[in-house]
């Protein structure tokens, strides 16, 4: 090989590759020698048993040997054996055979193929590794391995004897012994090598009662097989077949081996020693070699066959007992409860889990006496809200066969109860009758109790939705309402299916129905626009309520989209923000209405403006302003303002009488608001006096009183029947706001009629200014606050017209309006007592009682003022005819010029008033120590002041009324400084005769 | 917003008209600094300011005498003079002065007017 290998290149790859793996595949030395060792040893035991003289073997074990080996071994180790055998069988020629070398080596090569043969026959009818397991492969092997391949040798050496004549023996003469010789051989041999080969290592342990066993079964078989065998002692050699199968059932090859082997040891002996029945004379020595040989063949034959069906059948059995464990192992790995029912229903059988679960060990643990085990068990076992319904649907199902589902609770061996998935199913034979129930459970604890806080967490959030305060809605992506949350339907009244309607969208219907008429498309075709391009929505609309009232929200909308974008759901909100809006408008309409009063004429227009406009900013049908002169309603004016609803009653002119209702609200001098229920059960209500059959019902009725700048009530505001609804709380606010514009207007208005005839008298009484004089003096007088109220109305336009509005300041402005029209009204109540004159107010009185009067009513402002009076009046004067007030006023005005002068002076204030008779007339003289009077004449002249904040009248006026009456006002140094204003009255004379 | 808002010095000695004043600027977007007498307005001193509206009919000085004093040391400053005396808007020395207003007056007109006296000014508040 080495030399093949370094020196010879060519040709290398074809030969070289067998030969490497021969050299490769060689033997361990150990194994060839122990084969060398049995095939000699082979060789000795075939001598021992030739019975024939000259016919070498009756039985030939080295064939057994030799198939073994190559059964057992890789092809390419094959030359090594064939090698060793040749070696092994010339040593048993040269020992025992002495047939000439050609000869035997012809018999070997013919035994070599018989192995090869047969080798490769086995191998290839059932592959590696042979293990002789099964009937078919022990059938397999007897008739390719101990049938077959003799064939080979028997034909192979009967031919080699016949050439070489050896013994005289013919080919015909020799075959058939020498074939049976092999195949016997084979049989004997072969299983006992190859067990012994293949089960060297793992070697099963018998337990002593085996052991017992088989030694018996030993002594057994060397006993009968001693008798059976002995030379005509028993009938037949065969008695000996019931303990060679019984060791074949029992142990099955190994016992066949060792049978076998202890037979042909028998055997051998026997036949050694001469005593066996096969050994006979001459004649019948043939025959007797034929029937040993039959005799061991059909031996092993049977043992064979035995073994391999006992083999095969506790294979099967080992087989099934497997498939029952893993099935049973199946049953209780699988997370299920798994129970088995009777056809009746009792359980019998949980398996392992369930048992566990329960924390039983038997299911026998269940029974009770009186009762049934089922029942028993569901009613231990299962929770006791569920018992009585499981019971009843498995009762159901045992009766019609059906299966069954459901969920329920058991109790676990901790006594916690954990929600099970319950079914169970028949089991039915082919005739369709059921064999039994299987009832299986899986723990769905977890996700009955995860359902469970999802719907918590829904109920959670669903109370949520329904605690914001607004209204919330979703739409699905075309539009579709499908939620609105409760406050919605609250508001709306709705059920949502209740505007599905043919042909028109669900969405367009629902819109249609719940928004106002004048809002409704505008908002319709925003939201398709926002649903089309999935721009946020945001709009202002009314909402009509469930009670029919429209109320002012606004309302937003998003949509939600998925990760790609796309829309989900739309989402909504609208909250109500009536209030404000009303809120807005009405400061807007009071703001506008203050203007507005600006550019009325006259008092009619004032308050036929007002009227119109506190219907319309509070919204109402009717708007009534009534007013009275001392509480007396004859010479109320009136101002009406009527709906389209109220049209008919346009021409109604009937003046009230100031008795019912409109009489509580002036003497109450408070508003006054009622809903039409309260209305119609309030004492002072009297219907619609002599109209109550034609006039609609009113929807309330608001009443604020019209007040003057002394508190005195001059009328009423009052508001019926309101568009929506009854009328609020603002409402009311709104309408005492308007109630002041017109006491406002109408105060002025009076003092201004009563300016104009005061005017007139003073005009007529005094030639000292001119009317256009007075008229100027007293408009600047009254521009000032009314420049100040335009401004500030201007103001307060702009501020509600700003964006957004400035309602603050707004509202900050209107009141500075008010402030200022009182002060306006003020202005004019101070000149009308100026210019009061008529000739009835003129009595007769002491001028004393006039001048108490005056100096009391500067008392406060005398001490404010920190000045110190010497009042020195003459008793005894005589009476004067005077106007009292007026003469009060022209003492006021003195005095008060008296002390103002003195403002600057730090030195002592002293105001002297002194009062003595000179003569006809009575003199009163006013004296002060400011810094003097430059012009004496100049200051009676109109409008000519000192002061800062005078309106240049005051003397012009005093002069007048002292002059009305008769009298003189001068004005003159004071000593040692100072003014002194001085007047005259004349006494009156025939009083005073 | 970096923008200074115009100053108008008001000055009136009635304190609602001052206050109704301040209140109507405001809302036009101009700010407004108010002063009861001619005298406080000179102490004050006159620069910081876009427009003057000044009452005629005052103690001490009146505005003419007041408008006077502040051409002079600021000759472009527009001057608005607002009276409640009818009978002195009909005097020679009021003929012909454009910034004239007679109380009551027209608040949107007296903030236009303003609004065209100062040209620079663009801001949003005369809307």
């Amino acid at each position: 090989m080495r030399f093949n290998h370094s020196g010879i290149k060519v040709g290398r790859t074809r030969l070289e590759q067998p030969m490497m793996d021969v050299w490769s595949h060689r033997p361990q030395i150990l194994h060839l020698a122990l084969f060398f060792a049995a095939y000699v040893l082979g060789c000795g035991f075939a001598q021992a048993l030739a019975i024939v003289p000259g016919i070498t073997v009756s039985i030939w074990p080295p064939a057994g040997v030799f198939i073994a080996t190559l059964i057992l071994t890789s092809p390419y180790s094959w030359p090594w054996w064939v090698l060793a055998g040749c070696l092994a069988e010339m040593t048993g020629q040269i020992l025992w055979f002495h047939s000439p070398p050609l000869a035997g080596f012809l018999i070997y090569v013919g035994n070599a193929l018989c192995a090869i043969v047969g080798a490769t026959l086995v191998n290839r009818a059932f592959g590696r590794p042979v293990r002789l397991e099964t009937l078919r492969e022990v059938l397999a092997f007897v008739v390719l391995g101990a049938g077959v391949a003799p064939l080979m040798s028997a034909t192979v050496g009967s031919a080699t004897l016949a050439w070489f004549g050896v013994k005289s023996q013919t080919f015909a003469g020799v075959w058939p012994l020498f074939w049976i010789g092999d195949a016997t051989g084979i049989l004997l041999v072969a299983p006992l090598a190859l067990v012994v080969i293949q089960h060297w290592r793992n070697r099963t342990k018998f337990s002593a009662v085996r052991w017992v066993e088989a030694g018996s079964l030993g002594l057994i078989f060397l006993g009968l097989a001693a008798l059976s065998l002995k030379h005509d002692f028993l009938l037949s050699a065969y008695i000996i077949m019931p303990p060679i199968l019984w060791a074949a059932v029992r142990f099955e090859f190994k016992g066949v081996a060792v049978a076998l082997t202890l037979l042909a040891l028998v055997t051998m002996t026997l036949t050694i020693s001469g005593g066996s029945q096969f050994v006979g004379d001459p004649e019948t020595q043939r025959q007797k070699q034929v029937m040993l040989q039959l005799f061991l063949a059909i031996s092993a034959f049977s043992a064979l066959i035995v073994a391999a069906i006992s083999r095969q059948h506790q294979q099967a059995l080992l087989a099934l007992r497997d498939r029952e464990q893993e099935l049973s192992q199946l049953v209780d790995m699988v997370p299920v409860h798994i129970r088995r029912l009777t056809p009746e229903g009792k359980p019998t059988f949980f398996n392992k889990r369930l048992l566990d679960f329960f924390g039983m060990s038997d299911i026998a643990q269940l029974d009770k006496p009186d009762m049934n085990r089922l029942a028993a068990a569901i009613q231990t076992l299962v929770h006791p809200d569920d018992a009585p319904r499981l019971l009843a649907t498995v009762h159901t199902s045992l009766a019609t066969g059906e299966s069954f589902a459901m969920k329920y609770r058991m109790r676990r061996a901790d006594g916690a109860y954990r929600w099970v998935d319950g079914r169970g199913e028949a089991v039915r034979d082919q005739h369709g009758a059921i064999m039994q129930w299987y009832a299986i459970s899986i723990d769905v604890d977890d996700e009955m109790r995860a359902q469970e806080d999802l719907r918590d967490r829904e109920r959670e959030l669903s109370q949520l939705v329904d605690m914001v305060p607004s209204l919330l809605w979703r739409l699905s992506p075309n539009g579709e309402p499908n939620f609105f949350n409760k406050r919605t339907i609250d508001f709306l009244g709705l059920d949502v299916a209740d505007y599905d309607k043919p042909g028109a969208s669900r969405l367009k219907a629902t819109l249609t129905a719940i928004i106002h008429p004048d809002d409704a498309a505008g908002m319709i075709q925003t939201l398709n626009r926002c649903l089309v391009s999935g721009e946020h929505f945001s709009m202002q609309y009314r909402l009509r309520r469930a009670d029919g009232l429209y109320r002012w929200v606004s309302a937003r909308a998003e949509p939600l989209r998925d990760e790609s974008g796309h829309i989900v759901q739309w989402y909504g909100l609208a909250h109500d923000i009536d209030d404000q809006m009303r809120a807005e408008e009405a400061l807007r309409g009071l703001a506008i209405t203050a203007i507005a009063l600006n550019a009325c004429r006259s008092l009619d227009e004032v308050l036929r403006t007002i009227t119109d406009r506190a219907r319309e900013i509070i919204g109402a049908h009717m708007a009534v302003i009534g007013t009275t002169v001392d509480q007396r309603w004859a010479q109320a004016i009136q101002a009406v303002s009527l709906s389209q609803k109220y049209a008919a009653y346009r021409g109604f002119d009937a003046k009230p009488d100031g008795s019912g209702i409109y009489g509580l609200v002036c003497n109450l001098n408070r508003s006054l608001r009622l809903t039409e229920a309260e209305l119609k059960d309030h004492p002072a209500w009297r219907g619609y006096g002599g109209h109550a059959d034609q006039h609609p019902p009113l929807r309330g009725w608001l009443a604020a009183p019209l007040i003057d700048s002394n508190g005195q009530n001059i009328g009423l505001l009052q508001l019926s029947d309101k568009d929506q609804g009854e009328f609020t709380a603002e409402d009311e606010g709104i309408a005492v706001q308007l109630a002041q514009m017109a006491s406002l207007a109408i105060t002025e208005a009076r003092l201004h009629d009563k300016l104009r005839l005061a005017q007139e008298t003073l005009a007529r009484a005094s030639q000292a200014a001119s009317l256009a004089e007075l008229s100027a003096s007293v408009a600047h007088e009254v521009n000032q606050p009314l420049a100040a109220i335009v401004a500030n109305s201007h103001a307060c336009q702009r501020w509600l017209t700003a964006e957004p509005p400035n309602l603050d300041r707004a509202q900050k402005t209107v009141e500075r309006i008010i402030r200022d029209a009182n002060s306006a009204a003020d202005v004019v109540s101070r000149i009308r007592a100026l210019f009061k004159q008529s000739a009835e107010t003129r009595t007769s009185m002491p001028l004393d009682s006039v001048i108490a009067e005056a100096l009391n009513l500067m008392a406060e402002e005398t001490a404010r003022r920190r000045i110190r009076l010497d009042v020195d009046v003459e008793s005894d004067l005589p009476l004067v005819s005077l106007d009292r007030v007026q003469i009060q006023q022209v003492l006021v005005n003195l005095i008060r010029n008296g002390m103002e002068a003195m403002d600057a002076a730090a030195n002592d204030r002293l105001l002297g008033i002194r009062t003595r008779r000179l003569g006809d007339v009575v003199q009163t003289e006013i004296t002060d120590q400011g810094p003097g009077v430059a012009f004496s004449d100049r200051i009676f002249e109109p409008f000519f002041t000192t002061k800062g904040n005078g309106m240049g009248m005051g003397l012009a006026i005093c002069r007048s009324i002292v002059e009305a009456h008769g009298g003189r006002l001068w004005a003159d140094k004071n000593e040692p400084y100072g003014a002194m204003f001085a007047f005259t009255l004349p006494v009156e004379m025939n009083r005073s005769t | 917003m970096t923008k200074r808002r115009p100053v108008v010095a008001v000055v009136d000695d009635d304190p609602r008209l001052l206050e109704s004043l301040e209140d109507l600027l405001e809302s036009a977007g101009y700010a407004a600094r108010t002063f009861s007498s001619a005298h406080l307005f000179l102490v004050n001193g006159l620069s910081g300011f876009d427009a003057l509206i000044t009452d005629i009919g005052m103690p001490d000085m009146d505005g003419f005498e007041l408008r006077d004093l502040v051409i002079k040391s600021r000759p472009g400053l527009p001057v608005f003079m607002i009276t409640g005396r009818h009978e002195i808007a009909d005097q020679s020395r009021a003929q012909g002065i454009s910034g004239f207003f007679r109380k009551p007056f027209d608040g949107q007109l007296l903030l236009a007017a303003i609004g065209d006296a100062l040209p620079e000014s663009k801001h949003g508040g005369r809307t």
